[in-house]
C-alpha cells in the first residue's frame, strides 16, 4: 500500500466521516426520534439534546400486539426461506452441473419483474381460493423473493465445487442424489448461510405483498408500523420505535453472518 | 480382479468426435498406461470405463460383464483423480470408509480394512486429520487409500501425479508400481508423461486424436515404434528425424533434404526403398563419434551438457538440431566439429508415417 501524507490522511478521514454521516443520518434520526416525545420530534429547530423517553417502545410492545406481528414475520420469513432451500438447492445444483442457462435466466426474470405485476393476479387467485390472510398466501408470495436469491447464490457456489467430488462419490458407490446430500451439501455452509441471510432479510422487509395479502391475522411487522399512521395524525414516535424494533434482528443477523455473506457472494468470482 | 475389454468404442460430444473407434484388450492383473498428448481422448476413455461418460458406440466389458449402461457405482471400479477429490469435510479415515459404509460393510470390518490400507500407505498417524491439513503427497496417498480399501475389480488412475513436484512424482511412481505388484489388481493409468508410462506399464497404449497409434510393452514401443508419432513421443530426449531419400550405389546412405548426408552400410532392408520419400529416425543414444577412417556426417556442437553419467550434445547439421547422447565421457566443446555415425536407425514412410524398417548399422 502507498503511504499517505498527513494532509491526505486528514482529508481521507474527513471524507469518510462526511459520507458516513450522510448515509447514517436517517438511521440516527430514527433512533433518536424513537426516544423522543411527539413534541420533541416535530420541534423546530430540531432538538438534538432532549429528555429520552421509553414511552414509544412501551406503546409498541404494549398497546400494539407487536409480539404477534413479530411471530408472523418470523413464521412467514422462516417458511419462505425454508421452502426456497428445499426447492432451490436441488435446482441450483442442477443448473450448475447440467449448465441450464435458460432455466437460470427464467428464474432471474421472476426476480427482475416488478413485484406488483404478480400482485393483482395473486389477489384474485388467493381470494377465490379463500387463502387471503393465511400463511400459505404470504409464504408463497415471499418465495418469489427468496427462491431466486437461493438459486442464484447457490448455483454459482456449486460452480466453485470441483465436479470430481461427486464423481468420486459416484464411483465409490453413491447415487448422484446421495452424493449431493452427503458430499456437496455439507461443503456448502457459507453459501447456504449467505442465501438464507439475504433472502430472510428481504422477506422480513417486504411491505407490498404483505400489505395486500395479509389482514389482521397474518399481518407482518412492516405493516404493523403502518398502523401508527392514522387519518388524523402520524404517531412518529411509535413509527420510529417500531422501525427500530423491526430493523434490530436484520442488523444483528447481518453483523453475525457478514463474513459468510461476503464470501458467499464473491464465491466463483475469484478462484481459490 | 478382472479383465477389461474395450471394443471399437466411439465418443462424440455434439458433432465433435473425441474417440474414433478404440479397441484395447486388457488382461486380468495387467498394468496398462494410456498415454498421449492432451486432447487425445485418453481421459475420456478412462472416464467411460468408470461410467462417468456415456458411450456413443462400441462395447466396454469388465470381466464378462457388458458395462455400457451400468451406473458407476455398479461397476466395482475405483478411481484416483488428478485433484484427488478428497471429501474436505471428512477425516482421512472417514474418506477411506465412505465407500465401505455405502456398501453396508460392518463397522468392525471397515475399521480393519481402513487400518490395513493405512498401514500399506503409511497413513496410520494421519487417520484423524482432514484433507486440508495434509501435504500434496499425503493427499495423493489418501486418494489411493480410498481406492485400495474397496478391493475393486479395476483401479483407474487419471493423471494422479501431475500435481506433485518432480521429486515426489518419482517416489510415488515407484510406490504405485510396488502397490500393483502387491495387490495384483488390474490397473489402468492415464498420463501425458511418457517417462511415467515407460517406467510403470506392463503395456502402453499410445493415443493421438481419438485413435490408438500403437499398443505394446515399453521396450517394444521404444525399439520398434509403429510410426513417426510413436517414435517421436516415446523416448527422452526425442528421436532425431530427417526427411530425405535413401541412396544406394555410388554412395550409400541417407540424403536428407537439408543437405546432410548420413552414410550407411548397405542393408537387405533397403530393397525397394531407394528413391522414395522417407524419414530417418535416429535416437540420441544411437549416435556415436565416428573413428578415424570411418564414414560419418559432420555436425557443429552447439550445446554440451554433461551430467556425469552421460553427455548430451546438441549440434547443428544442415540447419537442423541433432541431439546425441554419449554414455562415455567426451571432450567435446562448444563450437567443435564432430563426425557422427548411427549405430541403429529406423526408416519411416514420409507420407504415411509408418515404419519400414529398424536397422542396426
Amino acid at each position: 500500500m502507498i503511504k499517505k501524507s498527513i494532509p491526505q490522511e486528514i482529508l481521507f478521514y474527513l471524507a469518510v466521516v462526511f459520507i458516513s454521516l450522510v448515509v447514517l443520518f436517517p438511521f440516527l434520526w430514527m433512533l433518536s426520534s424513537s426516544f423522543k416525545t411527539q413534541t420533541d420530534i416535530i420541534a423546530w429547530p430540531p432538538k438534538f439534546i432532549f429528555d429520552p423517553t421509553l414511552q414509544n417502545y412501551a406503546k409498541v410492545f404494549g398497546e400494539q400486539d407487536f409480539l404477534k406481528y413479530f411471530i408472523n414475520s418470523t413464521v412467514v420469513g422462516g417458511l419462505a426461506v425454508g421452502l426456497s432451500l428445499v426447492l432451490g438447492l436441488p435446482a441450483a445444483y442442477s443448473i450448475s452441473r447440467f449448465t441450464q442457462k435458460k432455466l437460470a435466466l427464467f428464474i432471474l426474470l421472476a426476480r427482475l419483474m416488478p413485484g406488483i405485476s404478480f400482485l393483482m393476479p395473486w389477489y384474485i387467485i388467493f381470494s377465490r381460493l379463500g387463502l387471503m390472510d393465511t400463511y400459505v398466501a404470504l409464504v408463497l408470495s415471499h418465495m418469489l423473493i427468496a427462491l431466486p436469491i437461493v438459486v442464484w447464490i447457490m448455483s454459482s457456489y456449486f460452480n466453485s465445487i470441483p465436479v470430481e467430488l461427486e464423481e468420486s462419490a459416484m464411483v465409490d458407490g453413491a447415487t448422484r442424489q446421495y452424493a449431493f446430500w452427503a458430499i456437496i451439501l455439507p461443503m456448502s455452509g457459507p453459501g447456504i448461510i449467505t442465501s438464507v441471510t439475504l433472502s430472510f432479510i428481504f422477506s422480513w422487509n417486504n411491505f407490498m405483498f404483505s400489505q395486500v395479502l395479509s389482514m389482521e391475522k397474518t399481518k407482518t411487522l412492516p405493516i404493523a408500523v403502518y398502523n401508527f399512521v392514522s387519518y388524523a395524525e402520524v404517531d412518529w414516535g411509535g413509527v420510529m420505535a417500531a422501525a427500530v424494533a423491526i430493523m434490530a434482528p436484520a442488523i444483528v443477523l447481518t453483523m453475525i453472518f457478514q463474513k459468510f455473506v461476503v464470501k458467499g457472494l464473491t464465491m466463483g468470482a475469484v478462484k481459490g | 480382479m478382472a479383465s477389461v475389454d474395450i471394443v471399437n468404442v466411439k465418443k462424440s460430444f455434439d458433432r465433435v468426435e473425441i474417440l474414433r473407434g478404440v479397441s484395447v484388450g486388457i488382461q486380468d492383473g495387467e498394468f496398462v498406461v494410456l498415454v498421449g498428448p492432451s486432447g487425445c481422448g485418453k481421459s475420456t476413455l478412462l472416464r467411460m470405463i468408470a461410467g462417468l461418460e456415456s458411450i456413443t458406440s462400441g462395447e466396454i466389458r469388465i470381466g464378462d460383464q457388458l458395462v455400457n449402461e451400468l451406473a458407476p457405482r455398479d461397476r466395482d471400479v475405483a478411481m484416483v483423480f488428478q485433484n484427488y477429490a478428497l471429501y474436505p469435510h471428512m477425516t482421512v479415515a472417514e474418506n477411506m470408509a465412505f465407500s465401505l459404509k455405502l456398501r453396508g460393510t460392518t463397522r468392525a470390518e471397515i475399521e480393519q480394512r481402513v487400518k490395513r490400507a493405512a498401514e500399506i500407505l503409511g497413513l496410520t498417524a494421519l487417520l484423524d486429520r482432514r484433507p486440508k491439513q495434509l501435504s500434496g503427497g499425503q493427499r495423493q496417498r489418501v486418494a489411493m487409500g480410498r481406492a485400495i480399501v474397496r478391493d475393486p475389480r479395476v483401479f483407474l488412475f487419471d493423471e494422479p501425479l501431475s500435481n506433485l513436484d518432480a521429486k515426489l512424482r518419482v517416489a510415488m511412481r515407484s510406490e504405485i508400481k510396488d502397490l500393483h505388484q502387491r495387490l495384483k489388481t488390474t490397473m489402468i493409468y492415464v498420463t501425458h508423461d511418457q517417462i511415467e508410462a515407460m517406467t510403470m506399464a506392463d503395456r502402453i497404449v499410445v493415443m493421438r486424436e481419438g485413435s490408438v497409434e500403437q499398443i505394446g510393452g515399453p521396450l517394444e514401443l521404444y525399439d520398434t515404434p509403429a510410426n513417426l508419432f510413436v517414435a517421436g513421443f516415446i523416448g527422452s530426449p526425442a528421436m532425431n528425424m530427417l526427411k530425405g531419400t535413401l541412396e544406394v550405389g555410388r554412395r550409400t546412405g541417407f540424403a536428407a533434404e537439408n543437405g546432410v548426408f548420413v552414410p550407411l552400410p548397405e542393408a537387405p532392408e533397403f530393397a525397394g526403398l531407394a528413391g522414395r520419400p522417407l524419414v530417418i529416425g535416429i535416437r540420441p543414444e544411437h549416435l556415436r563419434v565416428a573413428g578415424d577412417g570411418e564414414s560419418g556426417f559432420e555436425v557443429g556442437a552447439k550445446i554440451v551438457e554433461p551430467t556425469g553419467s552421460e553427455t548430451q550434445v546438441t549440434a547443428k547439421a544442415g540447419g537442423a538440431d541433432i541431439i546425441a547422447l554419449f554414455r562415455e565421457r567426451q571432450t567435446v566443446r562448444q563450437g567443435d566439429t564432430l563426425r557422427l555415425a548411427p549405430s541403429h536407425y529406423h526408416l519411416f514412410d514420409a507420407q504415411s508415417g509408418q515404419r519400414h524398417a529398424s536397422i542396426s548399422a
